[in-house]
């Protein structure tokens, strides 16, 4: 893992399936390590997966949530190492970019997560994210930090 | 072409954002002037103003949730899609604008 503790990059992750990828993130998102907290925010990306597809581009999820069993918001890039299919009707996803907000978060933060989103919208930016080898992503990823 | 419209998904932090960019591009890139308003976390942006709308030719609402004031574009020819669209076939959802206006002038 690479990143501070608002951005996490997992390079190469070899994570296969949306259960293992939402166990994990649910991992990362409760320092307490409770069990309720966890299933509950498994829960709510399911939940937000109703409402909409996590698929923003080809090959690229952008899962998220606001929750109140997320206790530091961040953004958390998995490049993963080989491409997994999600469900019935995605498949070849190369890379995911999963969003947890704390619930009542401040706006600066808000502001600075949306900054981020809103930087998904260049075709350019999410091809680089998802071809760039492991030292270059890094960069591009600095590259957003400082300039929000 | 005068465009004006409203993004807004269930959480407004991701699909919100990334739907007006995408909305913008693609209508600036087809030509037309193009504003997109954000009901999102933060609250709203890039606020409509009562002149954009009167003189808008067309509204596109990309939203997953209930827009709020949704009366200031009574009598106005719109386009309701959710988010996803406009996040995944932006380029489409203009040519649909474009061809809705004409059946429009058509009548």
């Amino acid at each position: 893992m690479n990143g501070n503790s608002f951005i996490q990059i997992y390079f190469d992750s070899d994570l296969e399936t949306k259960e293992e990828v939402y166990d994990f993130i649910s991992e990362v998102a409760c320092a307490q390590d409770s069990c309720q907290q966890k299933h509950g925010i498994i829960y709510q990306f399911n939940e937000r997966e109703k409402a909409g597809s996590p698929l923003i581009a080809e090959h690229v999820l952008l899962p998220h949530i606001e929750s109140e069993h997320v206790l530091e918001s961040r953004i958390l890039f998995f490049r993963l190492a080989n491409p997994i299919r999600w469900d019935e009707t995605i498949e070849d996803i190369r890379l995911i970019i999963a969003i947890l907000l704390k619930k009542d978060e401040e706006e600066a933060m808000k502001k600075k997560i949306a900054a981020f989103t809103r930087s998904l919208a260049d075709e350019g930016y999410v091809d680089r994210l998802l071809n760039l080898e492991e030292k270059k992503f890094q960069k591009e990823i600095i590259k957003f930090r400082e300039e929000s | 072409m005068k465009i004006v419209g409203v993004a807004a998904c269930t959480v407004g932090i991701a699909h919100t954002y990334i739907a007006q960019e995408k909305m913008e591009n693609a209508g600036k890139k087809a030509g037309h002037e193009i504003a997109i308003e954000t009901q999102g976390t933060i609250g709203t942006e890039n606020e409509l103003s009562s002149q954009q709308i009167q003189e808008a030719d067309i509204v596109i609402m990309a939203a997953d949730v209930k827009i709020a004031g949704r009366e200031r574009f009574e009598g106005k020819r719109i386009i309701q899609v959710p988010t996803e669209v406009a996040v995944k076939s932006p380029n489409k959802l203009i040519k649909k604008a474009e061809e809705v206006l004409k059946q429009k002038q058509a009548q």
